[in-house]
């Protein structure tokens, strides 16, 4: 209290004394109480003149002579009048209201010392209480508080409360306790706060003092009050008795026997108990690694204990979810915020996703109402920031997160460590809003550590957790100290509170509980004079928790989710919303694709003319490279851009867990956004490729191939990144998924030249099959070799050409060789010569079987023909003039073939209505070096032989697969024109982008499933449970 | 505007607010029952008349007593008047009331309108 104040107030002593008689022995000894409360020795002299002075003490009463001034004399003067209303303006301009609440009860309790209670000072008092802007009916009830003596005479007033000696148990208002006289309390509602005061003459204690008899205190958060036979009655069970005529919020909490054992053995909880009833504030305290966390994990569902049962309302925590749904709220000790939206944003899409009956007005009311409730509708409009850009402060954060979970209401509440990192004006305002929360009926458990004594004291409960996870104090906080100093015999130990400032000091319980034994030079040692277990020893003979009575009802819940659909609008929209704000990502991400393609082909494009001249697209021989990057380039940027997704989101999606939100929503509302922003990077990466590197008729069909690629690999990178924990880890991975992509593309090794354990000759191999790269790679070869301007017209007749002319002279050649073969091997027994026949008539049957012109065989049984035990020379000859007809008939129709594309080309440039030049059209669309790809020009052996068949080896993209045994049977050469599955041949092009979303498919569901997740735990577990053996 | 014209009683005090005339004036003892409800229409009368003033307000106390609650009430219509522009307070007291001098130099105080000072 400044000085000023203090003359003011002593002003006003004076002034109200001296009406009416002037001031009595009592009313001058209160003020001189008044004055060692507030004042040093020295000062208090000098006040106590001012006073002196001003009532006119120790001078001779003037006389009263005259009747007429005697009656003048019993007016209060104009001037003291004046100066009362001079004083209190003074006083409104520096207290504040709770200030001038207590003035005023300061001045009633002057009066009522010597219960003069003359008209002329209770107008003065009035006239003060008037100026304050005191509400008339609350003064009313003020001064009814500090005059009278008994609730009888209070009774007309709802904001009193006695606890007495002789009201009923189930009284609603008052309260039974076995003491003489009462313990009024009055609640000013309109500054909210508590006064206490005590009539009876035994030594009732407030917070270890004794109160004066009448004497007016302000009960503060987290006061006691002890009378000396009853129990204590506390700060919180007095002010749910006040605000009972609130909404009832039947809840129980009934956490029994909970032990919790780690993975590894070790017990992280042993029998802890937690009972609990609504509206309180529970606090968490213990040594660092006493299961302080663990606790408050187990007690919120996130992990379930290994034995005991925690029942919110009767049902099971960890089994009923669906009735608590919604129940429960969690703010763990990290920022779980949306760093790249605004307060409000976060606020107002975690809502939304509360909500579903909400109109978006309600919305807002209900977002704006919680951002002012926590103080931070000025900062609504603030992003929120990263840990490295704040723009709001480490309070505010702290108040959003738990906006974040408030905004529902649930029942109960978890905080981990709310106040660690802030200031302690932050951390104060942050347990103050707790504990508003608790008398509206909420039960918040905190974890705390390091608390205050203002916020030690604002507990209702102390739970004190030591090393090993045991319970060794369960009770109020200001008794934990009381409790843990008796325990140990300490002096003093009543005090739980100091007797001069009013302080409680947390940390003289884990000074007592880890004390450490003194050894006898005087060392401290490392033994604990009281061990753990010993602790949970005397705390169970101490005390004897029970459960509280299960409600019936289910706990209430506002929780209203929305349907899945409208899940996945609200998760896209927030998310888009938070990259958009996000300029460096969006920059990157959208300019990453132009410039890698402008690279490319600018370094690929040359002046590939024979002449050396300038640029010429049918002699780039880039291109094939070119396909093979671009289909890299997606893979990559596919996979960076959803690698981090997840696991930025996990905290995020640990926190909204408590909703049940759907996963589903939630993965297609990342995949839209994905493949959103893959079809613009493939898009703009095609489009800068194309016009460079002057690839024509190519432009739809690039894009398509590269976006489905990208889509893919956002799924695979969702997997891993729904999989990993870190970041770093999952960039370590890319290369592991990209790496074996290119080795396995089919461009850098050819499939027929791998290793025999993976290669099949003729077909592509398994392990090939399984990638991406190799099925976009072939669409996109295949697609631009055979749709453009130019092979369009020419495609069919040259694949007739090839086929003709493959089967004319290299098939039937090799036919040729092994008639020989077993021409030559005819009549010898020995077993290597029926070997060569065998495999002889093998080959021949297996190339012959599927040729659709019989010729001379028709209606013959080929394999009877070709049985390597009855051959004969008969039979020889019978083949090998069929083969004459073979080559004959492929012959012409070789001929036919070419004639035909000489026609057609004749006519093309000579028709002016075509306006065709065959070369030009092949500058422009035909590309030699990606044809001699397809085509395979480079392999020296046009057939080869492999396991009995003959295999074509040349021109892959002319030779269209045999209808396989097996409807199911995709396998095939590579760089097939088509396709042939489940019946029907398709176009390689559509083909192959239908088996990559196939597999994205597939990828879906393992991500819906985490299943790699689970596969990686797994494992994990298997390695630690080797490491214990 | 209509003219406020009350007789002075034992414990009211005489009023005479009219705007015709610039007749502002407050006498006698004040010491109503209840000050609050007593001094209702006089503050209302002014704010009526902080709409549309006269040029100039001489507005005459001339009290003999008043009670800690009209003080109160005084000081309201000291603090309606301060919004007015143009208003002087003429403060009378008898020259051997020292108190009511230093309670008008108080109110002066208090109150942002110049005060003249008279004895009677």
């Amino acid at each position: 209290m400044s000085e000023e104040i203090l003359k003011a107030l002593t002003q006003l002593f004076g002034i109200i004394t001296k009406q009416d008689g002037g001031a009595t022995e009592k009313e001058r000894n209160f003020v001189i109480g008044f004055f060692q409360q507030e004042l040093d020795q020295d000062s208090i002299k000098e006040y106590l003149e001012l006073y002196d002075k001003l009532v006119g003490w120790g001078e001779e009463p003037e006389k009263e002579e005259e009747d007429g001034k005697a009656k003048k004399k019993k007016l209060t003067s104009v001037r003291d009048s004046v100066r009362t209303l001079a004083i209190c303006k003074k006083i409104n301009k520096t207290l504040t209201q709770k200030q001038k609440v207590v003035v005023l009860i300061k001045l009633l309790e002057m009066v009522s010392s010597d219960k003069n209670f003359t008209p002329q000072r209770m107008e003065i008092i009035d006239t003060v209480s008037n100026v304050f802007n005191i509400v008339k009916d609350e003064f009313k009830l003020i001064e009814s508080f500090v005059t009278k003596t008994k609730s009888s005479d209070l009774e007309e007033f709802e904001d009193i409360l006695s606890v007495n000696n002789d009201t009923p148990i189930e009284d609603n208002l008052h309260v039974h306790a076995d003491i003489d006289g009462e313990i009024l309390f009055l609640n000013v509602r309109s500054v909210d706060m508590y006064f206490v005061k005590y009539t009876g003459s035994e030594e009732i204690n407030l917070n270890g003092f004794i109160m004066k008899t009448d004497g007016v205190y302000l009960f503060s958060h987290g006061s006691t009050i002890k009378t000396p036979k009853g129990a204590a009655l506390y700060y919180s069970e007095l002010i749910r008795k006040f605000l009972s005529d609130g909404e009832q919020v039947n809840l129980s909490f009934n956490a029994e026997d909970i032990v919790l054992q780690f993975p590894n053995g070790e017990l992280g909880l042993r029998n802890v108990n937690v009972f609990e009833g609504p509206g309180e504030l529970v606090g968490i305290m213990g040594a660092s690694g006493a299961g302080k966390t663990t606790l408050l994990n187990v007690l919120a569902g996130i992990q379930a204990p290994t034995s005991g049962h925690i029942k919110i309302n009767g049902l099971d925590l960890n089994q009923d979810q669906d009735e608590l749904q919604g129940i429960i709220g969690y703010v763990s000790q990290d920022d779980l915020l949306i760093e790249e939206l605004t307060v409000y944003q976060n606020l107002y899409y975690n809502a939304k996703l509360c909500f579903a009956k909400m109109t978006e007005e309600e919305i807002h009311k209900r977002v704006m109402d919680t951002l002012e409730n926590l103080g931070l509708e000025a900062r609504k409009d603030l992003r929120v920031g990263g840990v490295l850009d704040k723009t709001i402060s480490g309070g505010q954060r702290k108040r959003l997160n738990i906006a974040l979970e408030l905004i529902r209401e649930p029942a109960v509440m978890f905080v981990d460590e709310p106040t660690s990192g802030l200031s302690s004006r932050d951390s104060e305002n942050v347990i103050d809003l707790l504990k508003e929360l608790t008398l509206k009926g909420k039960l918040i458990f905190v974890v705390i550590h390091q608390p205050s004594s203002d916020i030690y004291k604002m507990f209702d409960k102390m739970i004190i957790m030591d090393t090993g996870g045991y319970q060794i104090f369960y009770g109020h906080p200001v008794e934990a100290v009381t409790y843990f100093k008796k325990t140990t015999n300490q002096v003093d130990a009543d005090r739980g509170v100091c007797p001069t400032c009013g302080n409680v000091n947390p940390e003289q319980i884990f000074n007592i509980v880890e004390a450490k034994v003194v050894d006898e030079y005087g060392q401290l040692t490392n033994k604990r004079k009281i061990n753990p277990s010993q602790w949970r020893d005397f705390y169970l003979e101490s005390f004897d928790h029970k459960p509280v009575k299960d409600e019936e009802e289910a706990p209430p819940s506002t929780l209203a989710i929305p349907n899945k659909l409208k899940q996945t609008v609200i998760f896209t929209i927030r998310d888009t919303l938070s990259k958009l704000s996000n300029k460096q990502y969006l920059l990157i991400n959208l300019l990453e694709a132009p410039f890698l393609a402008l690279l490319l082909a600018f370094i690929i494009k040359y002046r590939s003319a024979p002449s050396g001249e300038e640029y010429i697209f049918r002699f780039n021989d880039n291109l094939p490279a070119f396909l093979l990057m671009s289909i890299i380039v997606a893979l990559f940027m596919g996979l960076t851009v959803s690698a981090e997704e997840i696991i930025r989101d996990r905290k995020i999606l640990k926190r909204e867990s408590f909703l049940n939100l759907s996963w589903n929503s939630y993965l297609l509302s990342k995949i839209t956004i994905l493949f959103t922003l893959s079809a613009i990077q493939t898009l703009t990466y095609v489009i800068i490729g194309v016009l460079v590197l002057e690839i024509r008729d190519a432009t739809f069909s690039m894009w398509a191939i590269l976006f489905t690629t990208s889509c893919f690999a956002n799924v695979l990178g969702l997997n891993v990144s729904a999989a990993f924990k870190s970041a770093v880890t999952v960039y370590i991975l890319i290369p592991l998924l990209l790496i074996p992509q290119m080795i396995l593309s089919g461009l850098l090794f050819s499939f027929d030249k791998l290793n025999d354990f993976i290669s099949t000759k003729g077909k592509v191999p398994i392990v090939a099959d399984l990638m991406t790269s190799r099925w976009a790679y072939e669409a996109l070869a295949v697609d631009m070799f055979k749709n453009n301007t130019y092979q369009e017209f020419f495609f069919d007749i040259e694949s007739d050409e090839k086929t003709a002319d493959f089967k004319s002279s290299f098939m039937t050649k090799k036919i040729r060789e092994k008639l020989r073969v077993i021409e030559n091997n005819l009549g010898s027994d020995k077993e290597q010569a029926e070997q060569e026949i065998e495999y002889a008539t093998r080959v021949i049957f297996n190339a012959l079987e599927k040729e659709p012109f019989k010729g001379s065989l028709e209606g013959e049984d080929l394999k009877e023909i070709l049985d390597p035990e009855k051959i004969n020379q008969e039979k020889i000859n019978k083949i090998s003039s069929y083969t004459d007809q073979l080559r004959d008939h492929y012959l012409k129709k070789f001929n036919l073939a070419i004639k035909k594309k000489e026609t057609l080309q004749f006519l093309m440039e000579n028709d002016s209505s075509y306006q065709f030049d065959l070369n030009e059209a092949k500058d422009k669309y035909y590309n030699e070096s990606l044809a001699d790809l397809v085509r395979n020009l480079t392999v020296e052996d046009r057939v080869i032989e492999f396991k009995g068949e003959l295999i074509q080896q040349i021109d892959p993209v002319f030779n269209k697969p045999k209808e396989p045994d097996n409807l199911l049977n995709y396998r095939t050469h590579f760089f097939a024109p088509e396709k042939y599955f489940a019946g029907a041949y398709i176009d390689t092009f559509y083909f192959n982008i239908i088996v990559i979303w196939f597999m994205s498919l597939i990828l879906y569901i393992t991500l819906y499933f985490e299943l790699f997740g689970k596969a990686i735990s797994f494992f994990g577990n298997i390695k630690l449970k080797k490491k214990e053996s | 505007m209509e003219i406020i014209n009350l007789e002075g009683t034992e414990d009211t005090p005489k009023i005479l607010l009219d705007k015709g005339n610039g007749i502002f004036e407050i006498s006698g003892r004040s010491l109503p029952e209840d000050s609050a409800e007593f001094y209702q229409p006089i503050l209302d009368w002014i704010a009526a008349y902080g709409e549309d003033p006269n040029p100039e307000t001489l507005f005459t106390f001339k009290l003999e007593y008043f009670n800690t609650a009209s003080s109160k009430l005084i000081l309201d219509v000291l603090s309606a008047l301060e919004d007015i522009d143009g208003v002087t307070i003429d403060w009378y007291f008898h020259e051997d009331d020292e108190d009511m001098e230093e309670a008008g130099e108080e109110f002066s105080e208090l109150v942002e309108i110049p005060f003249e000072f008279k004895t009677y």
